[in-house]
């Protein structure tokens, strides 16, 4: 099988505190793998590191091959990233956001116009689209941003807390969004510390825990392993 | 290319706010009341002054003096028929005169025994202000007094000497003064020569505040505001170059800054053009002595003045990675402004020549000196100094951009902010 993501010793040090203590794992294609745990664990560092944007401290992480340090600008080509935190350019309409963001992955004025339609189908704002994006709602600019994430179809879609914040009619609509482009071929790594989101979107999960990761496997599987009803209770009793 | 086109469009976009065009509407309508007021006040000026006069002398010369004053244009001359200043001084308030004029009674017996009489002149003040003011510059009533007062003497040196000329008895000794410069000689002083140039180079250092200013500002500001809205990190994930993204953030913020410097300078021009309605023509002054900028020394003086705004802008760039909000932006420019600052006052009066040696040093250290320095230089042909100028700034702007670039690919862009402690950027980033 393919390897969408290899992670491999990964290390990540801030000044003295080290955020990654040596994690590894791999991303099959066309899978859906979540990172798993609670708030400072490391897993917006990890994403981070493997969307090229922090620099790593030691080990190596590989995108479909790309080589993450080394060739930087390959492995964007391939990913989409979607920040827990992230906004759109406030002054902006929500259709020209979209256009901003296509015209990077666009050869010509067709495949643009292909890619905005796309997004605008995703993000299912309809004439809010042409509303600047600081008159949207939390959940209409969450949208956009998933819209925005999947538009490009990416082989690799790295999504932190995807629905974090959001209502669960929100949250249902965009995990369905998720599985929908995974069936067309995008491999997905999200984080997430609700776990009953995990259960349900994940096909692989790693757990991570103060910067180290420490379970990895099917849900299904850790859910025997550990003789638990949910993920929940695997993490509680894998940190234990 | 592709997309560095598209990233400069979003920032003119993101950057022109309906905010921003509705302060550039009301900067130009400021300027344009502004320069209309001054004007007024500067039309008043050609109001004549209402003067009141008491005669204590009443002689023939008492006469002569007033009738001089009475001929005196800006002058509306009354007489007061009071005994004591005092009381003239209450007529005068009561009849809205401004200035007082009185003359002694020992007049006349002073100017037969060739002595000196003090004439009084009394101000009426009643409200300080420019507009108030200027009811009091009493250059009729001087000119008027002054002129008496010589035909007064020379009526004397020709009683005394008929066959001389008492304009050489008065003023035995005249300068005429003349300016070289290199091989051309015109008449002129050098103090006429050095305001007439300051007033000719003064805008471009003001232009170049203005743009840095603006230019930085906005550039900060920009990247300030991708932090605060968290949209830096989708933008870094882009398959764009980082070069792309800092010379299309730096282009949409200069173009914008141009436009907003072009207003500023337009009124502002138009404000000082009412408070200095005609500047000294020195035109033909400055041309006969050759100190006059050729197409190439414009063409010089841009370029110099396009590698200081790109630096400017590249450090302004840099400082902006370490502003978490575009609040804490707008104080994080300092270090650029007083780096402009300082050539500016310093260059603005004196020449880099008469600098001590450290100072000038330091001076030539900082790039946004090179574009003032030239624009004094290029008047007197000396282009090895601003191309000097051109190269220092051209290595500084490489190694500055280089530097922006670099800090672009590290993690400093992400988590670098003024006094940071670790376990707490640590919380951030997770």
């Amino acid at each position: 099988m393919t390897k969408a993501l290899e992670v491999e010793n990964l290390v990540k040090d801030y000044g003295d505190f080290r955020a990654l203590k040596g994690i590894s794992f791999e991303v099959n294609q066309g899978e859906i793998f979540g990172l798993i745990g609670p708030n400072a664990a490391g897993k917006t560092t990890a994403l981070r590191i493997i969307s090229t944007l922090l620099r790593i401290t030691s080990g190596q992480v590989k995108v479909f091959g790309y080589d993450v340090a080394k060739q930087a600008d390959e492995v964007r080509k391939t990913i989409s990233y979607l920040p827990e935190e992230a906004g759109a350019y406030k002054n902006l309409s929500g259709k020209n956001y979209l256009e901003f963001i296509a015209e990077f992955y666009s050869e010509n004025k067709q495949e643009k116009i292909e890619l905005l339609d796309k997004g605008i189908e995703l993000a299912k704002l309809g004439e809010r689209l042409k509303n600047k994006v600081n008159t949207y709602s939390k959940g209409m600019t969450r949208r956009l941003l998933v819209a925005r994430a999947l538009m490009i179809s990416p082989q690799l879609a790295i999504l932190d807390e995807p629905t974090s914040g959001l209502d669960v009619i929100i949250s249902q609509e965009i995990r369905g969004i998720i599985k929908g482009f995974v069936r067309q071929g995008t491999t997905v790594l999200l984080s997430s510390h609700n776990m009953l989101e995990v259960d349900f979107l994940c096909d692989r999960i790693a757990l991570i825990n103060q910067g180290e990761i420490i379970e990895t496997g099917l849900p299904r599987e850790l859910k025997e392993r550990y003789q638990a009803k949910n993920i929940e209770e695997v993490f509680i009793k894998a940190i234990r | 290319m592709k997309n560095f086109f598209n990233i400069f469009k979003k920032e003119v976009k993101e950057l022109l706010t309906k905010q921003l065009l509705l302060g550039l509407v009301f900067m130009m309508v400021m300027f344009g009341i502004m320069g209309h007021f001054i004007g007024g006040i500067e039309g008043e000026e050609a109001k004549p002054i209402n003067l009141a006069v008491l005669d204590l002398d009443k002689s023939s010369y008492s006469e002569n003096i007033l009738e001089t004053l009475s001929k005196q244009e800006n002058l509306i001359m009354e007489r007061i028929t009071e005994a004591d200043t005092q009381k003239a001084i209450v007529q005068a308030k009561e009849k809205g005169n401004k200035v007082l004029l009185v003359i002694p009674e020992n007049l006349e017996k002073n100017i037969k025994e060739m002595k000196r009489t003090d004439l009084e002149i009394y101000s009426i003040i009643e409200a300080i202000g420019i507009k108030g003011m200027k009811a009091f510059s009493g250059s009729a009533l001087n000119l008027g007094i002054n002129s008496v007062s010589k035909g007064i003497s020379t009526g004397f040196i020709k009683e005394a000497f008929p066959d001389k000329n008492p304009e050489s008895i008065i003023n035995p000794l005249n300068i005429n003064e003349f300016v070289v410069v290199k091989d051309k000689i015109n008449p002129g002083s050098p103090a006429i020569i050095a305001g007439l140039i300051i007033s000719q180079s003064i805008m471009i250092p003001v232009i170049l505040m203005m743009l840095i200013l603006y230019a930085g500002g906005t550039v900060m500001t920009s990247m300030a505001s991708e932090k605060e809205n968290k949209t830096l990190e989708t933008l870094l994930t882009l398959p764009v170059k980082r070069i792309s993204i800092i010379i299309g953030k730096m282009s949409g913020a200069a173009v914008v800054a141009l436009m907003m410097a072009a207003v500023f300078l337009g009124g502002f021009r138009y404000y000082t053009s009412s408070v200095v309605p005609s500047a000294l023509d020195g035109g033909t002054i400055l041309e006969n002595l050759g100190l006059t900028m050729t197409p190439l020394s414009y063409i010089l003086l841009g370029i110099s003045l396009f590698l200081a705004i790109l630096i400017a802008l590249a450090g302004c760039m840099i400082l902006g990675m370490f502003a978490q909000d575009t609040k804490s932006a707008q104080t994080l420019n300092m270090p650029i402004v007083l780096l402009v600052m300082i050539p500016y006052f310093l260059l603005m009066f004196q020449d880099i020549g008469t600098l001590s040696l450290p100072m000038k040093m330091f001076v030539y250290a900082i790039p946004f000196a090179h574009p003032i320095i030239a624009s004094k230089a290029l008047l007197f042909g000396d282009y090895s100094m601003v191309l000097g100028g051109i190269v220092y700034m051209v290595i500084f702007a490489v190694a500055i951009m280089y530097l922006a670039v670099k800090l672009f690919n590290t993690d400093k862009i992400l988590t670098a902010k003024f006094s940071i402690r670790i376990f707490k950027r640590q919380k951030n980033l997770n």
